[in-house]
Order: structure tokens, then C-alpha cells, then sequence
């Protein structure tokens, strides 16, 4: 449990933390002396327009800081003005796809369920780097594996599967919060109820979820095993009334259940 | 008298902190502009529409709940699918995003509407379209009244509506 704190925390303290000396050390001192600028808007929120005013403060010092665009774009994101989001995100990218390209693909998913533009983003960072891409910002997952979800989104289930079955077949795999769940779930739209079984089991071991619990009982009802269907239905809403569930506060997950579903199905 | 003595201190503090309140507190809430702000436009705005705190409107997720509407999003999700009259229309592809106010009392008001194509680029949809989704949002009910640290608030909330040939394909948050 204490890795997946660690894995929800990190990415978050990853960005707004930016090491503004890392930019000294290598030279730059305009975008040192942005980055400082930037320092200033601890304190203020997002949305707070004295945020984004520093922000333009760091722009006209080094118009070539990327960290300033997408500081700025985040408001906009979270109000689901896409328009003004993707102008100020596309020039993050434009300035600095290494550090801003996955988080990109992941918006355009999270906030939007532009999911062929997200497999783009990543499919592109896949074939010009060669290095771990890290996780989704919020730390919710493996940014290889919300691509598998993606693919599976837009109905491409073999290579969904195999990017799941890939990434977690790599040495130094360690499982998320709901990776197992995500696979259960594809195998499960497929009909292969064996598989996702298997993979909703897993995912029980690892960290149980009203969700896994709901699919689990719905591979019991297709195989008609009705007493238990009728134990997975129960935990489901236990784990429901626990808050052991999947949860976005922006959005929400793919696969993800509500109570009704429970109660109804 | 020594008792008034001993209050006198703690009547000071009571003078400065309303001191404090009636001229600072206005200068910090109405003095701040916020990136998405909707301001109330009396040509298409009701009038009778009530704020319980103008000078704060929160987002959403900032109580940390999400989207909360009664009967969960798939109820929300049932009801404008249900409301929709979906049709075939070639090119009326992209995104629809709906905001507007939730007040304390659950009530919503001051609708704004933006559109996308599939590159993030403006565009305009079909009226027959925009105009459904304007009306359909303005017809929900079901929002839940939010508090932040117990009290009641104000706030903002957002519907997008993806869209593939006329028919809607997802419904975010």
C-alpha cells in the first residue's frame, strides 16, 4: 500500500517542484531566471489570475521556458476549456515534448477521451525515446498501461492485450493500482471469461476494488454461477460503501462503476 | 470594573478584527479575478438567480467529491441520452463543453457553451445540436449542493459532450 502512495504522491511533486538550478548548471540563465519567476506563484491557485500573471512574467523574461505554458494551461484544463488548453500545452510540447508529451496524451484521455490523439502523443514518445516514460501525472498508472486502455477504447483489443501483457512481463514490473482490474476488464469484453478471471483475482490479491469485484461477478452471471455472482454483488457494495473503488475527482476511470450499476445489474 | 478592564483587550481585538473583515477581506475576495470566470450577463442570465457567496465560486472537485449528482453519473448520463434526439449529421464531429454555476441550493445558472473540432480548433455546430445541449443542461435538476470545510458553496461545473456524427459518444467529467 505504502508503494502505491509513493507512486500517487511522486508525479505530483514532480512538476510543480521544478528545479529551477538544474537550469544553471546547465547554462541557461534565462530560464533560470523564468523558472525563479515561476517559484513566485507558490501560494496561489491555479485559477487565481495573479497566478498566471507571474506565469507571463516568466514568458517575457524567457519566452522558450516550457514549464510556463503549462503552468498556465492547467486552469484551463480543469475548466474543460479545451480551446485554450491545447493552444498553451501544444507550445509546452513544441518547447519540450521529452517532459510534456506524456502528460499531454494523458489529458487529452483523462479530460477529454481523445483517445486517438493520446495514442498518437504516446505512440510518438514511444519511437523517440528509449527510456522509462513514467507514470500518468496523477500516478494512477503506468503511462504503457492507460496506453493498453486506450487501445482497448478504440476497439483494438489484441493489441491492447499485448501491451498489457508486455509491459507487465518487463523485469522490473511492479503492479499498479489497477492494472490486473484493466486487463480483467479487456478479457472481459472479449468473452474470454477464463482470462479475465484470472486477471480480476489478481487484481483482488493486490488491491481489491468494488469495481473488480462488480466484473467479477459478472463473469459469474455469463457462466451462471449464481451463488457466486450473488458473493462478488454483496462485496461489491460493501467495498463501494468502504470507498475501495476506483475514483477520479476530475473525471473518471475507464471501467469504472457506479452504485447503480451494482444494485442494477 | 475589573472584570470591563479585563475585557478591554478582547474588545480591541474585536474592533480590529472587523476592522480587518470590512476593508481587507472585500480588497482579497472581490480584487481577484479567476481564469474561467463567468460574469453575469443580464441579457441571458436569470435575475432571480441566487448566489450564496458572490465573491467565491469554487470548482467542482475542490470539495475533493468530483461530479456529484443525484443517482450518480449514470443516472446523469441516462437522463440527457434519454432527452437527446440523436441524428445522422456528416461532419458534426468534435466536442461541446457546457458550463455554468451550481449555487448552494442546487439550483444552476449563467450556461456558457465552447466547441471543438477533432484538432481543438473552434467550431461551430449545427444549431440543432447546440441548442439541444443547452436546453438538456439547463433541464437537470439533480445537481448536489456542495460545502467546503461545512459551509455552504457556490460552484462551477462543466459538461462536455463528445460527439461523432451528430451522436453522442462519451459524456465527461
Amino acid at each position: 500500500m505504502n508503494k502505491l502512495l509513493l507512486l500517487t504522491l511522486l508525479p505530483l511533486a514532480g512538476f510543480s517542484q521544478t528545479n529551477c538550478e538544474a537550469f544553471l548548471f546547465l547554462g541557461d540563465t534565462l530560464k533560470y531566471e523564468a523558472c525563479k519567476i515561476g517559484e513566485k506563484s507558490r501560494g496561489y491557485y491555479q485559477f487565481d489570475q495573479r497566478f498566471h500573471d507571474i506565469y507571463d512574467e516568466a514568458r517575457a523574461v524567457c519566452p522558450e521556458w516550457s514549464g510556463a505554458y503549462r503552468a498556465k494551461s492547467t486552469a484551463y484544463l480543469k475548466s474543460g476549456d479545451f480551446l485554450n488548453w491545447k493552444i498553451l500545452i501544444d507550445k509546452a510540447v513544441d518547447l519540450d515534448f521529452k517532459l510534456h508529451l506524456g502528460y499531454r496524451a494523458w489529458c487529452r484521455y483523462q479530460f477529454f477521451r481523445d483517445y486517438e490523439g493520446a495514442i498518437t502523443d504516446l505512440e510518438t514518445l514511444l519511437s523517440k525515446t528509449n527510456y522509462n516514460i513514467g507514470y500518468a501525472t496523477n500516478g494512477d498508472c503506468h503511462l504503457k498501461i492507460a496506453l493498453a486502455i486506450w487501445y482497448s477504447a478504440v476497439g483494438r483489443k489484441n493489441k491492447s492485450i499485448q501491451t498489457f501483457t508486455d509491459f507487465m512481463n518487463e523485469e522490473d514490473y511492479s503492479p499498479g493500482k489497477f492494472d490486473y482490474f484493466q486487463l480483467g476488464a479487456v478479457y472481459y469484453q472479449v468473452k474470454d471469461y477464463a482470462n479475465a478471471l484470472l486477471y480480476f483475482n489478481k487484481q483482488s490479491y493486490y488491491n481489491e476494488l468494488a469495481d473488480n469485484a462488480y466484473y467479477k461477478g459478472q463473469v459469474f452471471k455469463k457462466l451462471g454461477k449464481t451463488k457466486e455472482y450473488q458473493i462478488e454483488k454483496e462485496k461489491a457494495l460493501q467495498l463501494m460503501e468502504e470507498g475501495k473503488r476506483l475514483f477520479d475527482v476530475y473525471t473518471h476511470h475507464e471501467n469504472q462503476i457506479f452504485i447503480s450499476d451494482i444494485i442494477n445489474n | 470594573m475589573f472584570n470591563y478592564i479585563f475585557k478591554i483587550p478582547l474588545i480591541l481585538l474585536s474592533m480590529i478584527k472587523k476592522f480587518y473583515l470590512l476593508f481587507f477581506f472585500p480588497l482579497l475576495c472581490f480584487g481577484q479575478s479567476n481564469i474561467g470566470d463567468i460574469e453575469y450577463d443580464e441579457t441571458i442570465d436569470k435575475r432571480d438567480f441566487k448566489l450564496c457567496n458572490s465573491s467565491k465560486i469554487y470548482q467542482y472537485f475542490n470539495n475533493s467529491k468530483g461530479l456529484e449528482y443525484k443517482g450518480d453519473k449514470t443516472a446523469l448520463e441516462k437522463e440527457i441520452r434519454s432527452q437527446y434526439k440523436s441524428a445522422e449529421l456528416k461532419g458534426e464531429t468534435g466536442s461541446i463543453r457546457v458550463r455554468f454555476v451550481v449555487n448552494c441550493e442546487g439550483e444552476t445558472d449563467r450556461f456558457r457553451l465552447i466547441a471543438m473540432d477533432s484538432n481543438y480548433l473552434p467550431k461551430v455546430f449545427d444549431k440543432s445540436i447546440t441548442d439541444q445541449l443547452l436546453q438538456i443542461s439547463k433541464n437537470l435538476k439533480g445537481w448536489k449542493p456542495k460545502s467546503y470545510r461545512e459551509d455552504p458553496i457556490d460552484y462551477y461545473q462543466y459538461l462536455i459532450f463528445k460527439l461523432t456524427d451528430g451522436h453522442i459518444t462519451h459524456i465527461l467529467p
